[in-house]
Order: C-alpha cells, then sequence, then structure tokens
C-alpha cells in the first residue's frame, strides 16, 4: 500500500469513528435538549389552562384528549395530593390519522377554587427520534464524505508535492547500484527532515560507494601482485630447466614446480574472476547467443575430448538467446562444457541439449552423485585432480546468479546440469 | 635487433634481459616511467616490452607518447591484468600484443618474432629451421625445396618450434599457444602428443634436418640431427 493511501486510509478510519462518537453524543444532547423544552412548554402550556379553567364554575371531566391536548379527571382529594407532576413518554393514537404517534405527557393535578380536586394530563407533540437519527446520519455521512474528499485532495496536491523529495530519495535509491555511480544532487527542500534524510543517505552512500572501491581495488591489486612473482619464478624456471648440465631428474622437477606455480596463477585468477562476478563489475550487456559459444567451445576441446575418447553429442532444438555480459555467457558455458569433459573417464559421454530457454550439460563421470548443495562450492572438490580448481561451478553459480539464470544439479547415473532462463 | 624492456620489477627485469640476450637481441631496460620517457622519444627499437604499472605514471602513457610522436616500434605489453577490458583498451592505443603474466618464455619469444616479423617491410621473410623453410604469411612448408603438408595445428605446432629452436617448449606452451587459454586448466596434455606425433613423422619422412624430442617432465624440444 501507498503511503499516501496508507495515510489515507487511517485518517478515514479515525474521523469515521471520531465522527461516529461525536455523532452519538451529539444526538443525546439535542434530544435531552429537545425534551427539556417541550416539558417547558408543556409546564407553561398546564399553567395556561388551569388560568382558563379557573374561573369556570363547573370543570367538567374530559377523559379523552380528542381534540384538544389535555384532559381532566376528577379526583379525590388523597389521590390528588399524592400526583406530583411527571412527565414521561407515552403513544398517542390519533383517531383523526389512524395512526399512533409520539406524545410527550404531563401528569398533574389542581385544585379548582370551589375545592374540587383534578388530575390533568396535558400532552404535547414528541419530535420523531426516528427521523432525527435518520436525519442525522444523512447530514454525518455528508461530512464524512466532505471530510474524506478533502483528505483525498489534500493528499493528491499537497501532500505527494511534500512527499517529493521522499520519493525522488527512493527511486534514486532503488535505481542505485554501488559499481554503477551516477553524479546527482538531490532537490533542494525546506523540510528538515527530507533536507537530513538527503544528507545521511548521500553520506552513507558515499561512503559505502569508497568501501566499494577500496576493497576492489584491493582484490584486484592483491590478485596482480601475485602474478608478478609467479611470472618470475616460472619464466626463471623455464629457464633453469634449459641448463644443459641438468639431470633428467632434476628437469623433471624443475617441471613440477612450474605445473605448480601455473595452479597457483590460474587458482588466483580463478578467485579473481569470482570477486569480480560476485562485486557486479561486469556490467555491459548484450544480447547472447548461446548456440555460437556452444559450437566454439567444444572446438576448442575437439582434440582434447577426441584425444580421451569422449563421445560429446549437440543436440539444438533451438538458440538460447538471453541478454548478459557476452563475457560470462563464455566463461559459464566453458566451465560447464570443461567440468564435463575433465571429470569424464575415458570413451565417456556427454550430452548437451540446447532449448530456447535452457541448456543442459550431462555427463558420464568416474565420480559418484555428489550432493546438490556441495557442488556448487568453492573448493568443494570431489576429486584429488590436481589440475582442477575447485573454483569452476562456483563460477558458474556466480555467473548465472548475477544474470538473471539458474543453474541446478541433478544425478540419473549420469551428471547433470540444467541452466535455465529464471522464472 | 634492438628491444627496450619498461619493467619496474629488477627480477623480472633481469631474467627478460638474460633471455633476451640469449636470443641475440641488443637489450636496453627502462624501470620507471620517465626513464622510458626519454628512451622512447630518443632512440627506436624494433620491439618494446611494456609493463602497465610503473613507479611515476602508466605504460598507457608512454603508448599514448610513442604513437603520438608517430614512431614505428613494435609494442608488447606485459601486464598482470588480463580482463578483456585491459586487453582492449591497450590494443586501442596501437599496442601489437598484449601478453598476460604469468606467461611462458616460449610464448613470449614467439610473440616477439611475430611482432617484429610483421613490421617488416617485405612481410614474407621466411623462418628457416635447417633445411626447412616456412612461409608462414602463405602457411607453406619445404623441405629441401619440396613442399610438405601439414594440417593447421601442426603447422602452427612447428612454427611455434621453429621461433624456439633452441628452448624446451613445454606441454602447457603449446597447448595454450595453439588451442588457446581455454585449455590451461585440462586434466594433462596428453592429447598434443598425438599432433606431434604426427608432425614428426611427416619430419622424418620428408628427411628434414632435426627431430623434436620429449623431454621428460617438461615437454619437447628441437634436436638438430
Amino acid at each position: 500500500m501507498k503511503l499516501i493511501n496508507h495515510t489515507l486510509w487511517i485518517l478515514s478510519l479515525i474521523i469515521f469513528t471520531t465522527v461516529g462518537l461525536w455523532a452519538f453524543l451529539f444526538y443525546s444532547q439535542l434530544l435531552n435538549q429537545v425534551k427539556t423544552t417541550i416539558d417547558e412548554g408543556l409546564s407553561n402550556h398546564k399553567i395556561a389552562i388551569i388560568d382558563k379553567l379557573k374561573d369556570d364554575a363547573e370543570i367538567p371531566n374530559k377523559d379523552s384528549f380528542q381534540d384538544k391536548s389535555y384532559s381532566i379527571r376528577n379526583v379525590n382529594e388523597d389521590y390528588a395530593l399524592q400526583i406530583i407532576d411527571s412527565y414521561k413518554d407515552t403513544l398517542m393514537y390519533s383517531s383523526l390519522k389512524k395512526t399512533s404517534y409520539q406524545a410527550r405527557m404531563l401528569t398533574t393535578a389542581f385544585v379548582s377554587p370551589n375545592g374540587q380536586f383534578y388530575e390533568m394530563k396535558v400532552i404535547s407533540h414528541e419530535i420523531d427520534k426516528e427521523n432525527l437519527i435518520k436525519k442525522i446520519i444523512t447530514s454525518l455521512l455528508l461530512l464524512f464524505l466532505f471530510l474524506a474528499i478533502s483528505i483525498f485532495l489534500v493528499n493528491r496536491f499537497v501532500l505527494k508535492n511534500t512527499w517529493k523529495p521522499f520519493y525522488e530519495i527512493l527511486n534514486y535509491l532503488n535505481d542505485f547500484r554501488l559499481d554503477k555511480r551516477k553524479e546527482r544532487e538531490f532537490q533542494k527542500t525546506n523540510i528538515q527532515e527530507f533536507e537530513l534524510l538527503n544528507k545521511s543517505v548521500q553520506n552513507l552512500l558515499n561512503k559505502n560507494v569508497e568501501i566499494f572501491k577500496s576493497q576492489k581495488e584491493f582484490i584486484e591489486n592483491a590478485s596482480h601482485e601475485f602474478q608478478t612473482p609467479l611470472a618470475i619464478g616460472i619464466n626463471k624456471l623455464e629457464l633453469l630447466a634449459e641448463d644443459q648440465r641438468l639431470s633428467e631428474e632434476q628437469t623433471q622437477k624443475i617441471g613440477q614446480i612450474i605445473d605448480s606455480f601455473q595452479r597457483l596463477s590460474g587458482l588466483n585468477k580463478s578467485l579473481l574472476l569470482l570477486s569480480k562476478i560476485e562485486n557486479k563489475q561486469f556490467i555491459s550487456i548484450g544480447k547472447v547467443s548461446f548456440d555460437s559459444i556452444i559450437k566454439r567451445i567444444l572446438e576448442d576441446f575437439s582434440d582434447y575430448s577426441s584425444f580421451q575418447e569422449i563421445k560429446i553429442s549437440y543436440q539444438k532444438e533451438a538458440d538460447l538467446v538471453f541478454t548478459m555480459n557476452r563475457d560470462l555467457a563464455e566463461t559459464l558455458v566453458l566451465n560447464l562444457i570443461k567440468n564435463a569433459i575433465i571429470h569424464n573417464h575415458k570413451e565417456g559421454e556427454i550430452v548437451i541439449r540446447l532449448t530456447a530457454s535452457s541448456l543442459m550439460v550431462e555427463n558420464t563421470s568416474v565420480l559418484p552423485q555428489i550432493a546438490e548443495e556441495k557442488i556448487f562450492k568453492r573448493f568443494s572438490k570431489s576429486t584429488n585432480n590436481n589440475k582442477s580448481t575447485g573454483l569452476g561451478l562456483s563460477i558458474v553459480k556466480a555467473i548465472a546468479e548475477v544474470s538473471g539464470l539458474e543453474v541446478s544439479y541433478s544425478y540419473t547415473g549420469k551428471h547433470v546440469f540444467i541452466l535455465a532462463k529464471k522464472v | 635487433m634492438k628491444i627496450l624492456v619498461v619493467e619496474d620489477e629488477p627480477e623480472m627485469q633481469k631474467l627478460l634481459t638474460q633471455f633476451l640476450h640469449d636470443e641475440n637481441y641488443v637489450v636496453e631496460v627502462a624501470d620507471n616511467f620517465l626513464t622510458g620517457m626519454d628512451k622512447i622519444s630518443a632512440y627506436d627499437y624494433d620491439c618494446i616490452l611494456l609493463d602497465i604499472t610503473l613507479p611515476g605514471g602508466s605504460g598507457l602513457d608512454l603508448l599514448r607518447e610513442l604513437k603520438s610522436l608517430e614512431k614505428a616500434d613494435s609494442v608488447i605489453i606485459i601486464s598482470a591484468k588480463d580482463s578483456i577490458e585491459d586487453k582492449v583498451r591497450g590494443l586501442d592505443l596501437g599496442a601489437d600484443d598484449y601478453l598476460t603474466k604469468p606467461f611462458h618464455i616460449t610464448e613470449l619469444n614467439a610473440r616477439i618474432k611475430s611482432v617484429i616479423r610483421r613490421k617488416k617491410k617485405d612481410g614474407k621473410s621466411l623462418l628457416i629451421m635447417e633445411n626447412v623453410k616456412i612461409n608462414i604469411e602463405e602457411r607453406l612448408v619445404l623441405v629441401d625445396d619440396k613442399s610438405m603438408e601439414l594440417n593447421r595445428k601442426e603447422f602452427d605446432i612447428l612454427v611455434f618450434f621453429g621461433m624456439n629452436k633452441s628452448r624446451i617448449v613445454s606441454k602447457s606452451a603449446i597447448a595454450e599457444n595453439i588451442w588457446g587459454d581455454y585449455i590451461d586448466q585440462a586434466n594433462d596434455f596428453d592429447f598434443i602428443y598425438s599432433q606431434i606425433k604426427n608432425l614428426r613423422k611427416k619430419l622424418r619422412d620428408h628427411e628434414a634436418n632435426f627431430d623434436i624430442n620429449a623431454v621428460y617432465g617438461m615437454g619437447y624440444k628441437l634436436t638438430v640431427k
């Protein structure tokens, strides 16, 4: 729910409850006031009637109200004396209208100049409560509607404007990438909180960008610094191996040391690549055809695979075209295929199947089934093959993750890797 | 042939100098940006081996300077940076080649010879190994003036050996040179054996005056009969 709608919702709820409660109070107050007024009217009316009647020699009994608004009944003294003026709500039947109506009735007693005691009931039309409630509710609903519309308009034109800096910063943060810095000044705002927010966010981002940069540089520099001594070592050993005085055994040992150095260098390169992938340093993207990549890599490996007598069958149902970084796509396919070749056995088999949405690589191997959560882990080697860095499949996983692809592993007697577009 | 080595790492410098001397080049050294700048502006070299990170500046700026002076020196960048952007940037600035550390001495040797050969006006220099003449441009091999048919890889391997006549050529250097960097992590390089076996057979059949012999644990070496 949007912030603006959220406030609108909460405000409406509060206003509705408040207005409702207020309506209830208003209604009871009003009703009270109306009753008091009616009662006062009845009392005045009573005095007027008695005033008028007191000159009459004979006061006739009037049992029913009929057309008049009062009734009089001759009573004995005792009964009259215990009557106290009392007001009550009652239902009256109008023979004219043939319906009952609500009325207020005053019951009182008086004594005529000739010593006769009378009980008198005076009535007055009372306010129609149902009608009153209906009227109040209608006007309140109108009030509520008016308030809601006002709030909506205020939200729409005033708050939206007020919150503009907030949404701006939100959009900026949403698009923000550490590696892809967009220099930009936030719009000046005279709201203190937003100004503070802008400043804090700017500071936070600047700090992060700095840390990211220095970390990136550190990893790259460290990795490059490794390569130079390795290069010196390898080249010196290569020159040393050419010394005619060395025995065959010594030359062989030098060869082994060179191999180790090269492995170290390869490991270093792979780690650097992994860190670059995870830091999202491969920015440029474009449409990549997996078919052409697979064909080229298979060609590059054809001598190796035919030497190992590995049968590779490439089944292309359709080309997988995906928008991602081209170099990463190549590294991804390379590592998948290389993995299938390197861990294969002599006269093994590899099936590569490409569809418009996925790439499957299935290979025979000397290795048994490997747990899926382990296989993509760094250095989780399930082989003592010392030429393998144990990073190839981690690189595959990392590339898939940053590119919006998914890679999964299963075992069906053969090792099956499936690369598919993330749904 | 005069070669300038612009490299700040003393050990690297020393071994490059030694190796280039062995290959009969005249070698000069610059170990920082300014010396490099002086030498580049003052002299002409057949080839410059250029490191990018130098004390006092970037090797790429030296390259820019060289190009602005309109000099024809061949340049091979030797850098620890192996990202494609770095390579593209170097080559865009006019470098003839880009070699990533660590490299095989034999690879560097082949690259230097290639860039120097490409710069030669006639461009038709023959690579001569005893009684074998190789025309690299036209991919022709003559043994005692009779042509020898080689497939693409056999030819490339022979050229690689030809450029490293007196050196031990390791299997991984051959694999990387002929099959590309992709192959570098493959289990073993025994697969190149079959190509070499075929090449040796053809050389023997055509009575070439040299053979390719295995150096156990290292690779192969040309030996004159």
